[in-house]
């Protein structure tokens, strides 16, 4: 379902509805299929910056137009509405599929898996049609995987801008996630005020 | 130390029972897969490694990727060599594989030994290479063994689609008199991605280039400081000895040109002298001490050394003179001979003596407490008592 902003956005902020992006966990985001390794992360910037091309874009490789995108979240969000920018001449994506929750999709798996949700995308060059969610299943959004299977004809598949409308909440799914624990003892991590300061205490 | 799970391809085809690899290419190939193995899991402790076979029978995956190096060495053990390389069939096998990895969050790499010759076109490896870019799977390739038409080209082409950031390497290994795994320690299939290398590649390496990396004794003072101490001191009491020991060579060096002859003749002497002592020793006493006599003669002999040189001088000058003339000769043997005989009338006039002295007690009317009979008996005693004091000079004289 599309929504058209039939009103100018200085009445009211649009970019705070899209404010998703601060939640997003940007050294954690990763794509399968670019061209480019690590240029996934542009795309993920302010509403007002959608149209902003000068940073760089996700594309795909020659050839193969399929994309597949993993966003984890710092903390539980609840996700009302997508929005894709994608880039001219068909290398916008046609069909979009978005996993909840699940880590490690490949290729293989996003084909076989049933998708939480599936759109048929049009073109969209300037970022004003959004995608909206079936709220009740983006209720608690730790990491989504947007799965691009095909694009309208091009030879690659280019995108832009990727934003999420919706709220976070404060919550975390998977607190374990975060702690880093040693296998071999490195004296540099062991580093305290009296060893370091020339104490009593010396380790080695 | 990316954290990474890795797969290993080996041929374990026909191809593989070739020597132009010492020992043989399947036995370099094993060499090789146990330091890669040692290598991923020392550089990061969460890294693991499987191994896959592409001959035999089929593809075949020996071991799940593991961080248990004990296990990838006992299946690399008892490989049997046979069939024909599959290279399409490894490479996604080996994929599926790292898919069902445990730990979603290792970057998948595979490594590939390619000795037998390709029999699968161009375009089919091509689009693998792309799969496996497509799911950001790195591929590093050994191409070995046999040089076929193509192979190069192939497996260059195969790394051309693979490749996404230099994350994936080939390395061509010539036969030749390096190691399979010598020349591998060196390039980026086992020192990692431009990080450097982990310890373990360096010492590795340090180790293959014989220890010349600036350690004294191939043993890295960080790592081992006793270690290094122990062996530089060793080395220093090693040289000190030796140096000791150079020494009293050059001094004895010095002694032994001079008095080079003396000793060996001594040694002759002594035996000679032993054995004619030894000879009256027979004729006087019993044979039993004959040969304790003459064991203590040259234990005498042996501790003696040059105190007594006159008894020495003159049995050389005796055993020399000897050699020499044999009449002399002749006159040192009957003259041996005569203390031999007297030894012999001494014994006579003993047993004479004795003999004497029963017959009279025996005879009767004969009393040997008779003064004359006494008399007699003494005059007889005295006799041999002379001969006695005369042979017992000369005994000691010669002796």
């Amino acid at each position: 379902m599309a929504c058209m902003h039939d009103h100018s956005c200085e009445d009211h902020d649009c970019s705070s509805n899209w404010s998703l992006y601060k939640h997003i966990d940007l050294s954690k985001v990763s794509a399968l299929n670019e061209a480019i390794p690590g240029s996934v992360k542009s795309v993920f910037k302010a509403w007002e910056q959608r149209l902003n091309f000068s940073e760089g874009h996700l594309e795909s490789n020659d050839g193969d137009p399929e994309l597949l995108v993993f966003v984890p979240f710092t903390s539980d969000v609840k996700i009302k509405s997508i929005s894709i920018v994608g880039g001219a001449d068909g290398a916008s994506p046609s069909k979009m599929r978005v996993f909840i929750n699940r880590e490690g999709i490949d290729f293989s798996d996003a084909q076989s898996m049933q998708a939480v949700q599936e759109w048929d995308m049009v073109e969209n060059l300037h970022g004003v049609l959004e995608y909206q969610t079936r709220y009740s299943k983006f209720q608690s959004v730790a990491n989504i995987t947007l799965h691009f299977p095909d694009n309208s004809g091009g030879d690659t598949t280019q995108i832009y801008y990727i934003g999420f409308k919706g709220e976070a909440t404060q919550l975390k799914r998977d607190v374990v996630a975060t702690i880093v624990y040693e296998l071999m003892p490195n004296p540099s991590d062991h580093k305290t005020k009296a060893n370091s300061s020339g104490g009593l205490s010396h380790v080695e | 130390m990316v954290l990474e799970a890795t797969m290993i391809c080996v041929d374990n085809s026909e191809w593989m029972r070739n020597g132009d690899y010492a020992p043989n290419r399947f036995q370099a190939q094993a060499d090789a897969v146990n330091l890669i193995c040692g290598a991923k899991t020392q550089s990061n402790p969460e890294n693991t490694v499987g191994v896959l076979t592409m001959a035999g029978k089929g593809v075949r995956v020996l071991v799940t990727p593991t961080s248990d190096l004990g296990k990838i060495l006992a299946c690399m053990h008892g490989l049997e060599v046979g069939g024909e390389m599959d290279l399409a069939a490894g490479i996604q096998v080996a994929q599926l594989a790292l898919k069902h990895r445990q730990n979603k969050k290792q970057q998948q790499r595979i490594i590939v030994f390619a000795g037998s010759p390709i029999k699968h076109d161009k375009k089919l490896l091509e689009m693998i290479g792309r799969k496996l870019k497509k799911n950001s799977v790195a591929l590093d390739i050994v191409d070995f063994g046999e040089e076929d038409d193509g192979k190069p080209e192939k497996l260059e082409a195969v790394l051309a689609s693979v490749n996404s950031n230099d994350t994936s390497h080939i390395v061509h290994v010539p036969a030749g008199p390096n190691a399979l795994s010598d020349v591998l320690i060196n390039t980026p299939i086992f020192t990692g991605d431009g990080e450097g290398g982990s310890g373990f590649a360096a010492a590795a390496a340090a180790a293959a280039a014989g220890g010349v990396s600036g350690f004294d004794f191939g043993v890295d003072p960080n790592l081992d400081p006793e270690l290094a101490l122990a062996l530089r001191v060793s080395m220093e009491e090693e040289r000190a000895r030796q140096e000791a020991a150079a020494k009293k060579a050059a001094e004895e060096a010095a002694k032994e040109k001079g008095g080079e002859q003396q000793p060996t003749l001594q040694d002759t002497a002594m035996t000679e002298g032993p054995s004619a002592s030894a000879a009256e020793a027979n004729e006087k006493k019993d044979d039993l001490m004959d040969d304790e006599n003459a064991l203590l003669q040259r234990a005498l002999e042996m501790s003696m050394d040059d105190t007594t040189s006159s008894h020495d001088m003159r049995d050389t000058d005796m055993s020399e003179a000897a050699a020499d003339d044999p009449n002399l000769q002749l006159a040192l043997q009957l003259s041996v001979q005569e203390g031999a005989k007297e030894g012999n009338e001494m014994s006579k006039l003993l047993a004479d003596q004795s003999f004497v002295s029963s017959i009279l007690s025996t005879l009767p009317g004969v009393d040997p407490n008779d003064p004359s009979v006494k008399d007699l008996l003494a005059s007889m005693q005295n006799q041999s008592e002379k001969k006695d004091e005369e042979k017992g000079p000369n005994e000691d004289e010669k002796q």
